[in-house]
C-alpha cells in the first residue's frame, strides 16, 4: 500500500531539494561571463529564507515516509545548526574562490547537496536512510577535497579522504547486514524494542562495533583519525572548515540518536568503550597538535582533541550527556568557523597556512587578529567563553555518570592544550610581523566575523537561552 | 539440490575472491573479479532474489567490469613496480587485523545459530515484488538515490573539467 505522507515533517528537506533543482536551472540558463555570482547570492538568500522556515518547525514531532523519516526536538536543532554552518561556509566559499574564479558554481551546488545529506542524517530513522544519507554527504565532500585539481596536496587529501571513506562505509553497510541478520529489521523503533527485550548477543556486538566505526570516522575519532590531518590540510579551507563543524556535528546527532535511543538498552555496556575511546582521542589529538606547524592540521588534531571531549557526553549515556553535547557543538561552531575565516582571508592575502606567518597579525589587521585569539582561547576553554562552559557541562555529565577519572583526565588534557593554542595568540600578539602589508578584510567577511566573535562570547556569557534549546534537543532521550 | 549450489557457488566464490587479491597482473585481478561478480548473483538466484541477481550480472560483471578491464588495459599498468616499502609489516599486521576479524565474526556467527534459525522467507524476488516494496515501503530511501546520482554527475562533471589555477603551485 502507498504510504501515507506528512509533508509537513519533511517540508525543509523538500524546499531545499527544489532550491538545489533551481539552482541547476539558473547555472545553465544565466550567462557564463559575468563577473556577478549569481548562484552564490541566490544561495544566501535562499539560506536566511530556509533559517526562517526553519524557525516555524520547532514543535514538530512525528515520522513519516512508513517512519523512515524522522523530526523531533533533536532533528530540528541540528538542521538549524546545520543551516548556520553553510550561512559561514558559502560566505568563506564566496571569498576563496574570488582568486580561483571559474568552477565556482559547481562547487555551490555540491555544498547545498553535503547540506541535504546532514539534514537527513539528522532526521534519519531507518539504516537505509542513514546509509544513503551519510554517503550523499561523504561523496560529495571527496569532491570538494579534491577540488583544487593543481594543487598536489588537494588530490592526495581527496584520494585518502575516498579510500578512507569507502572504507568505512563498507563496514557500516557490513554492520547493517549483521545487525538486520539479528533483529529482522533495519528500522529504528523496531531495532530499539528488540534491544530492549534482548541481551546483547555476540553477533549484535559484532554488528554495533562495525557501525560504530563509520561514526567514529565521520566525527574523527581515534583510531579512526588517520585522515584527518592531511585531509585539513589539503583541502580547500571553507571545505575543512566544512569537515571539521559540519560533518563532526552530523556525526554526533548520528551517535547520539543510535547510541541513546537505539541501542539506549545496550547502553552500558558500551559506556565503558566510549569513555576509554574518549580518553585516548583527546589525549592523542593535543599531544599532536603541540608538535604542527601548519595552522590546518594543528586544527586538524585539535578537532581529534575535540571529538574526545564531545564523547565524554557519550560515555555519559544520560540527557545531560546529550544535552552537553549539544551545547558543546553549538560554541564549537561559532569558535571554529571564526578561526577558519580568520585561516581564509589570511590565506588568500598571505599565500601561506603556516603558523609561522601569523607572526605579528595584530599589527597587519586588528579584526583577524581579535577574531584569531578569541577562537583560540574559546577553544582552549578559558571562561567566560562558549568553550568553557561546553567542557564544563560535559565533565559535570560524565562525573555524575560515574567517570571521575575520564574527567580528571579532560582536565589534564585541557590544560595541554592551552599551551599550543596560546603559543599562536603570543605569535599573533607579540612576535614581530615577517611582513608588514596590511590586510583588508571584505565587509561581508567582517560582518561574519563580527557576528562569530559575538557568538562565542555570547554564548559564553548567557549560557541559559542556549542550553535552554540544547538540553530542549536532548531531551527525547528517556 | 539448493543446498549443494550455494556451497558450490559459495566455494567458486572465495576462490575468485582470493584471486582478486592475489592475482600479481591487474588484468587478472578484474576477470577474477568478473568470476565474483557471477558467483555473487548465482547466490542471489538460489535464494529467489532473482531480479537483484540479474541486475547484479548486468550492471556489474556487464558494465562496469568491462569499462575496468578497458581501462586496466589502456593504462598498460607495470607490474614490475609494485614492490611495497615493507612487505613484511604490512602482511603481518594485516594479516593479524585479517585473524582478529574472522575470529569475532566465528563468535558472533556461533552466538547467532545457537541463538535462532531463520525463517524461510515467502517473498520472491520478482520484479514486481521488488518494484511494489521500492514504490510504497522503501519510497524514501529510493528517491534519495537521486540526490546520490547528482552528487555523482556533478562530482563527475567539475572533476573532469579543466584545471584550476591556484597560484599555490609555485609555493609547493
Amino acid at each position: 500500500m502507498f504510504p501515507v505522507i506528512d509533508w509537513s515533517l519533511i517540508s525543509l528537506e523538500v524546499l531545499m531539494a527544489i532550491i538545489l533543482v533551481g539552482l541547476v536551472v539558473a547555472d545553465i540558463v544565466l550567462p557564463k561571463n559575468t563577473d556577478r555570482d549569481w548562484i552564490g547570492t541566490f544561495s544566501f538568500i535562499a539560506l536566511f529564507g530556509l533559517i526562517l522556515f526553519w524557525l516555524t518547525q520547532g514543535h514538530l514531532n512525528g515520522t513519516t515516509f512508513n517512519s523512515m523519516f524522522v523530526m523531533d526536538p533533536l532533528a530540528w536543532f541540528f538542521k538549524g545548526f546545520f543551516l548556520i554552518v553553510m550561512v559561514f561556509i558559502f560566505a568563506m566559499t564566496q571569498e576563496f574562490f574570488k582568486t580561483l574564479g571559474e568552477r565556482r558554481n559547481e562547487f555551490y551546488l555540491l555544498l547545498w547537496l553535503a547540506l541535504l545529506g546532514m539534514c537527513f542524517m539528522a532526521s534519519s530513522s531507518d539504516f537505509l536512510v542513514l546509509f544513503i544519507s551519510i554517503e550523499i554527504l561523504t561523496i560529495s565532500l571527496y569532491v570538494m577535497t579534491a577540488y583544487l585539481k593543481s594543487d598536489k596536496l588537494s588530490i592526495e587529501a581527496g584520494m585518502k579522504y575516498l579510500i578512507l571513506g569507502s572504507l568505512s562505509a563498507g563496514f557500516m553497510l557490513y554492520g547493517i547486514s549483521f545487525l538486520y541478520g539479528t533483529t529482522r529489521s533495519t528500522h529504528f523503533d523496531i531495532i530499539a524494542n528488540f534491544a530492549a527485550g534482548h541481551p546483547m548477543s555476540a553477533m549484535a556486538l559484532f554488528a554495533l562495533v562495525l557501525i560504530f566505526t563509520a561514526v567514529a570516522f565521520k566525527t574523527a575519532a581515534v583510531p579512526f583519525h588517520l585522515w584527518v590531518a592531511d585531509v585539513y590540510q589539503g583541502a580547500p579551507t571553507p571545505v575543512t572548515a566544512l569537515l571539521s563543524v559540519g560533518s563532526k556535528a552530523a556525526g554526533f546527532v548520528v551517535l547520539i540518536r543510535l547510541f541513546f535511543l537505539v541501542f539506549k538498552a545496550w547502553h552500558p555496556q558500551w559506556s565503558l568503550v566510549f569513555a576509554v575511546l574518549s580518553a585516548i582521542t583527546m589525549t592523542y589529538g593535543n599531544l599532536v597538535a603541540l608538535f604542527q606547524t601548519n595552522i590546518k592540521r594543528l586544527l586538524g588534531y585539535s578537532s581529534v582533541a575535540h571529538a574526545g571531549y564531545l564523547l565524554m557526553g557519550a560515555a555519559a549515556g544520560t540527557a545531560l550527556g546529550a544535552a552537553g553535547i549539544n551545547f558543546y557543538l553549538l560554541g564549537y561552531l561559532f569558535t571554529n568557523l571564526a578561526a577558519f575565516m580568520v585561516i581564509v582571508i589570511f590565506s588568500i592575502a598571505a599565500k601561506s597556512d603556516t603558523i609561522a606567518d601569523y607572526a605579528g597579525l595584530a599589527r597587519r589587521s586588528g579584526l583577524l587578529a581579535w577574531g584569531l585569539l578569541l577562537a583560540l582561547v574559546s577553544l582552549a576553554g578559558i571562561p567566560p567563553l562558549a568553550g568553557f562552559f561546553g567542557k564544563f557541562i560535559l565533565l559535570m555529565a560524565v562525573i555524575k555518570s560515574g567517570y571521575v577519572w575520564l574527567a580528571l583526565i579532560a582536565a589534564a588534557n585541557i590544560v595541554i592544550s592551552f599551551y599550543y593554542y596560546l603559543l599562536i595568540a603570543k605569535r599573533v600578539y607579540v612576535d614581530a610581523p615577517l611582513n608588514d602589508t596590511p590586510i583588508a578584510v571584505p565587509a561581508g567577511m567582517q560582518l561574519l566575523l563580527v557576528l562569530a566573535m559575538a557568538g562565542i562570547i555570547i554564548i559564553g556569557i548567557f549560557q541559559g537561552p542556549f542550553f535552554a534549546a540544547a538540553s530542549h534537543a536532548a531531551a527525547i532521550i528517556p | 539440490m539448493s543446498f549443494f549450489f550455494f556451497f558450490l557457488f559459495a566455494a567458486i566464490l572465495i576462490a575468485a575472491s582470493l584471486a582478486v587479491v592475489y592475482a600479481r597482473n591487474p588484468l587478472y585481478n578484474v576477470l577474477a573479479l568478473v568470476v565474483t561478480i557471477f558467483a555473487l548473483s548465482c547466490l542471489f538466484v538460489t535464494l529467489e532474489a532473482f531480479f537483484v541477481g540479474m541486475i547484479l550480472l548486468l550492471v556489474y560483471a556487464g558494465a562496469v567490469l568491462v569499462f575496468f578491464l578497458f581501462v586496466v588495459i589502456c593504462l598498460n599498468l607495470n607490474t614490475a613496480g609494485r614492490q611495497q616499502a615493507s612487505p613484511w609489516l604490512f602482511q603481518g599486521l594485516g594479516t593479524l587485523a585479517g585473524m582478529l576479524f574472522a575470529g569475532s565474526f566465528a563468535l558472533a556467527l556461533m552466538s547467532f545459530f545457537k541463538a535462532q534459525a531463520i525463517p524461510a522467507s515467502n517473498l520472491r524476488g520478482t520484479i514486481e515484488a521488488v518494484g511494489k516494496i521500492l514504490f510504497t515501503d522503501y519510497l524514501l530511501p529510493f528517491e534519495m538515490t537521486s540526490l546520490l546520482l547528482l552528487v555523482a554527475v556533478f562530482g563527475i562533471v567539475s572533476l573532469a573539467q579543466g584545471a584550476l589555477s591556484t597560484g599555490k603551485d609555485e609555493a609547493l
